[in-house]
C-alpha cells in the first residue's frame, strides 16, 4: 500500500468517525423509559422542547431506550463504568442512592414547586438533594365494588352479620361504614364479609385479593397499613424502628385475612397481574392495587364484570392518618454528560408548567398540584385524584430512597411472606427484618 | 522447487489444540479469574474495577447463610426427584410406546413438542394455565367440584413446580431411552425368546442392563439441569415465600442483582463449581474404575 493510499483511507475513516461521533456529543441525549405511556409522553415533550426556537441546534434532544428487562441493573452498571451514551438518565424514587454516586444534583425551573408540590418533589431526593424531575407518579387506590357495598349498607340484616364477623374475627362489633371512611379494621371486617369460606351467604367468593409474592413492589402496596399506625422504617436518628406495634398490626392484619381465606390460596404467588385478574372476575369486594390498574379495573370494555361498579379512593386510615405509598420516576443529570449545560436546560425546562401540561396531555402520569391539574381535568381526569391524593396522603418512607432501599424491600419480601406462609413466627420475621434493615443502612 | 516442512507430533499437536487453548482462557479462564477475585473481595457495582481483596468473608457469609443452605437443599431435592420422575417416566413410554412408534413415527414428533419450549415460557403458560381466575384447570375443578386446589400455595408449589419441570423434559429423558432400546440387537431379544424367557426377565435381565449407561446418562444430565433451575421457577414462583422455591441460581441472582451482595454471590458460585466438580470428578473416577474392570 503506497503513503498517498494510506493517508487517503486516514482521510476517510476521520471524517466517517468525525460524521458518527458529532451528533452524540452535539445533542442531549435522554435515556427513558421504554415502552408505554411513559415513552409517549417524553417524545411529545422532547418534541415540544425541541421546537423551541432559543433551544439551538446544539441542545436539541436525542432519546434512547433500552428494553425494560433489566434496566435498572443496566443503568447502574453503565453509570458505575462513567458512560458518556446519554447525558440524562431515567431514575425511580427507590434506586435514587444506588444512582447518586454517579449523578449530579440538579436546579429545577422556578415553577416546579407550584406544578408539582414539595410532597411530590421528594420523590426525586436523596440526603436533602434534588436529583431529578418527577414526571410520573405511582401510588395506590383502594378500589371497591359500589354495587356490594350500598347493597351491605342498605341491608339491615346483612348489617348484622357484618357486626357478627367482626366480633368473632377483629374482637369487636363494627358496622358497615362509607368506604371512604374505612379504617383498616372497616376494610378486614368487610373483606371478611365478603368472603364465602367465611360468609357462605357473600355474593363473591373472597373479600379482598392481596399480592404476598415475594417481591419488593408487593411490599410498597403492604407498608400503607403499618405506616396508618405510626411505622416507619427508621426513626431521625436513623434507628431501624420495623419492630414496632404498627409493622406488627399489619403483619397479623394481612395473615388473619389469608388464614381466614379472605384472599385466594395461591396469593402468596399474586402480584399486579394476578390480583387484576382476580378482581376484574367479579369475586373479590375490595383490594389495594397501583393507580396503574384504574384504567383496566373501571372500563367497562376491558374488566365487564366490574367496570362500572368499580370505585377507586384512597387506601383506609389508621390512628395517624391516611396514607398511600408514592413512588416515582422522573429524569436527573449524569455526572459524566457529555453536553451538561443542554441537560441541565433540558431537566430545567422539564420541571416547568408547561412541560408539565405537554406529558399530562400525551398519556404522562405527572402528580400535579390542584391549581395546575385543572388545566388538564377535562383530558385526564384520574390526573386530578392522582395529584390530589399524592399531596394529602403520600410519604415516602425514612430511608425509602436510600442506595439499599431495593435490598430492603427484598429483604422485607423474604422474612414477611415467610410469616405469612407459615414457615417462621411473627417475632422471628420482625427481628430478622429489622437485623437485615440495620445493616443494609448503615 | 518445494521444500516440504515436517513437524513434530508434539508441535502439530500444539498447533491444533491452540483455537481450543485460546477459547477456553479467553471465555472460561479470564471469567473464572475474575469470579475468583470478586469471591475473596468487597466489590459492589461502583468498584466493579477496583475490587479490595478482604479474605474469605464472603465463604463465611455464604457459609452462615441459612437462605444459602434452603437453597441448596431445594436445588437437590428438586434436581433429584426431577430426574428420577422423568427418567422413570421416559424409560416407561420408550417401552411401551416403541412398538407404535415403530409405525406411526409422527407420534415422535407430538411427544419432542414439549422440548420445543422455553422453559420461561413454560413457567408464564403454567402462571396462567393455574390461575384460579383466569386458568382452565382451576375454572374446570370449581366448576366440577366446587373447590379448587391452591397449586401455588406453600404447601403444593414444590410439587407443582416439579410437575411442571417433569411434563416439559420428560421427552428429552424419552428419546434417549428410545434410541438406547432400538439399539439392543434383536436377535438378542429373539434368542431370549426361543429360550424361553418371559416379557419381564427379558426385560429385567437383557434390555435394562443393556440401556443401563443411557440411564446413568440420562439421570446425570437431567439432575445437573434439574439441580441448577431457574427460569420456569423463577417465572412462576420467583424464590418463594421465605425463600421457600429459590434454588441455588435464584440465590446467586438475587444476591448479585437484588441485594448488589456481588462478592456473596460470587462466592456462592464459587462453591456452587467446586461441589459440582467434586461430583463430576467422583463419577468420572468411578466410570474409568469400571471401565477398567470390564477390560
Amino acid at each position: 500500500m503506497t503513503f498517498a493510499r494510506m493517508k487517503k483511507g486516514g482521510l476517510i475513516a476521520a471524517a466517517i468517525a468525525t460524521l458518527l461521533a458529532g451528533p452524540a456529543f452535539a445533542k442531549v441525549t435522554v435515556l427513558g423509559w421504554p415502552g408505554g405511556p411513559e415513552e409517549a409522553a417524553l417524545r411529545a415533550a422532547a418534541d415540544t422542547y425541541n421546537a423551541k426556537p432559543d433551544v439551538s441546534d446544539d441542545n436539541k434532544v436525542e432519546l434512547l431506550f433500552f428494553n425494560r428487562d433489566g434496566f435498572w441493573d443496566k443503568l447502574q452498571a453503565d453509570l458505575a463504568a462513567g458512560s458518556t451514551a446519554f447525558d440524562v438518565n431515567l431514575l425511580a424514587t427507590y434506586s435514587i442512592g444506588r444512582y447518586a454516586p454517579f449523578m449530579e444534583p440538579v436546579e429545577l425551573s422556578g415553577e416546579a414547586k407550584v406544578v408539582y408540590g414539595d410532597q411530590v418533589l421528594t420523590t426525586m431526593q436523596y440526603e436533602g438533594k434534588q436529583f431529578g424531575v418527577p414526571t410520573d407518579l405511582s401510588l395506590h387506590f383502594m378500589y371497591y365494588r359500589k354495587d356490594l357495598i350500598d347493597a351491605l349498607l342498605n341491608d339491615d340484616g346483612a348489617k348484622a352479620k357484618y357486626a357478627e364477623i367482626a366480633e368473632k374475627h377483629l374482637g369487636k362489633k363494627l358496622e358497615p361504614k362509607n368506604p371512604d371512611e374505612w379504617t383498616w379494621d372497616d376494610y378486614a371486617a368487610t373483606a371478611l364479609y365478603f368472603t364465602q369460606a367465611v360468609n357462605p351467604d357473600s355474593p363473591t367468593r373472597y373479600g379482598t385479593v392481596l399480592q404476598l409474592k415475594n417481591l419488593l413492589f408487593n411490599m410498597m402496596v403492604f407498608q400503607s397499613l403499618p405506616r396508618a399506625y405510626g411505622g416507619n422504617w427508621m426513626d431521625e436518628a436513623g434507628k431501624v424502628t420495623v419492630d414496632s406495634e404498627a409493622y406488627r398490626k399489619g403483619l397479623e392484619t394481612y395473615k388473619m385475612l389469608y388464614d381466614a381465606g379472605a384472599t385466594p390460596r395461591d396469593s402468596l404467588s399474586y402480584e399486579f397481574a394476578e390480583a387484576n385478574a382476580a378482581y376484574a372476575s367479579g369475586q373479590v369486594a375490595a383490594m389495594m392495587q397501583w393507580n396503574a390498574a384504574a384504567s383496566e379495573l373501571m372500563s367497562k370494555d376491558k374488566s365487564p364484570t366490574v367496570g362500572e361498579v368499580t370505585e377507586a379512593i384512597a387506601p383506609p386510615a389508621g390512628p395517624e392518618g391516611r396514607f398511600t405509598h408514592i413512588h416515582g420516576l422522573g429524569f436527573g443529570l449524569n455526572k459524566n454528560a457529555a453536553n451538561k449545560e443542554g441537560a441541565k436546560a433540558f431537566i430545567s425546562w422539564l420541571s416547568s408548567k408547561e412541560a408539565a401540561l405537554v406529558y399530562a396531555r400525551n398519556s404522562g402520569a405527572p402528580a400535579l398540584t390542584p391549581e395546575v391539574v385543572k388545566d388538564v381535568a377535562a383530558e385526564r381526569p384520574d390526573l386530578v385524584k392522582l395529584g390530589e391524593f399524592a399531596g394529602k396522603y403520600g410519604y415516602v418512607m425514612n430511608g425509602g430512597t436510600s442506595a439499599k432501599a431495593l435490598s430492603v424491600y427484598e429483604l422485607q419480601a423474604k422474612e414477611f411472606t415467610g410469616y405469612w406462609s407459615g414457615q417462621q413466627s411473627l417475632d422471628d420475621a420482625l427481628k430478622n427484618t429489622e437485623k437485615g434493615m440495620a445493616e443494609l443502612l448503615k | 522447487m518445494t521444500t516440504k516442512t515436517h513437524r513434530s507430533p508434539a508441535s502439530e499437536f500444539r498447533l491444533l489444540t491452540m483455537p481450543l487453548v485460546v477459547f477456553l482462557l479467553v471465555f472460561l479462564g479470564f471469567p473464572a479469574i475474575v469470579n475468583l477475585v470478586y469471591s475473596v473481595s468487597s466489590v459492589s457495582f461502583e468498584t466493579l474495577r477496583s475490587p479490595e481483596i478482604t479474605g474469605f468473608s464472603n465463604f463465611v457469609a455464604v457459609w452462615n447463610d441459612g437462605a444459602f443452605w434452603q437453597a441448596s437443599w431445594f436445588s437437590f431435592r428438586f434436581g433429584l426427584l426431577t430426574a428420577l420422575l422423568e427418567c422413570g417416566l421416559g424409560l416407561f413410554l420408550a417401552i411401551f410406546l416403541a412398538p407404535l412408534i415403530e409405525r406411526r413415527s409422527w407420534l415422535m414428533a407430538i411427544l419432542m413438542l414439549p422440548l420445543m419450549v422455553a422453559p420461561a415460557l413454560v413457567g408464564l403458560m403454567y402462571r396462567l394455565v393455574l390461575h384460579e381466575f383466569a386458568g382452565p384447570v382451576p375454572y374446570y375443578l370449581w366448576t366440577w367440584f366446587g373447590a379448587s386446589l391452591s397449586f401455588l400455595g406453600p404447601g403444593s408449589a414444590f410439587w407443582t413446580l416439579v410437575t411442571v419441570e417433569t411434563l416439559q423434559w420428560t421427552p428429552f429423558a424419552f428419546l434417549l431411552f428410545y434410541m438406547a432400546y432400538q439399539a439392543i440387537p434383536r436377535e438378542i431379544i429373539e434368542a431370549s425368546a426361543m429360550d424361553g424367557a418371559r416379557y419381564r426377565h427379558r426385560l429385567w435381565y437383557i434390555e435394562l442392563p443393556l440401556m443401563a449407561p443411557t440411564i446413568v446418562v440420562a439421570l446425570l444430565i437431567r439432575f445437573i439441569d434439574g439441580f441448577r433451575v431457574f427460569d420456569n421457577v423463577y417465572v412462576l414462583t420467583g424464590s418463594g415465600p421465605g425463600g421457600s422455591t429459590a434454588s441455588l441460581s435464584i440465590y446467586i441472582y438475587e444476591a448479585f442483582f437484588k441485594q448488589g451482595a456481588i462478592g456473596k454471590a460470587v462466592a456462592a458460585s464459587v462453591v456452587l463449581f467446586i461441589a459440582s466438580f467434586v461430583v463430576l470428578y467422583g463419577l468420572n473416577t468411578i466410570a474409568a474404575r469400571r471401565k477398567g474392570a470390564a477390560r
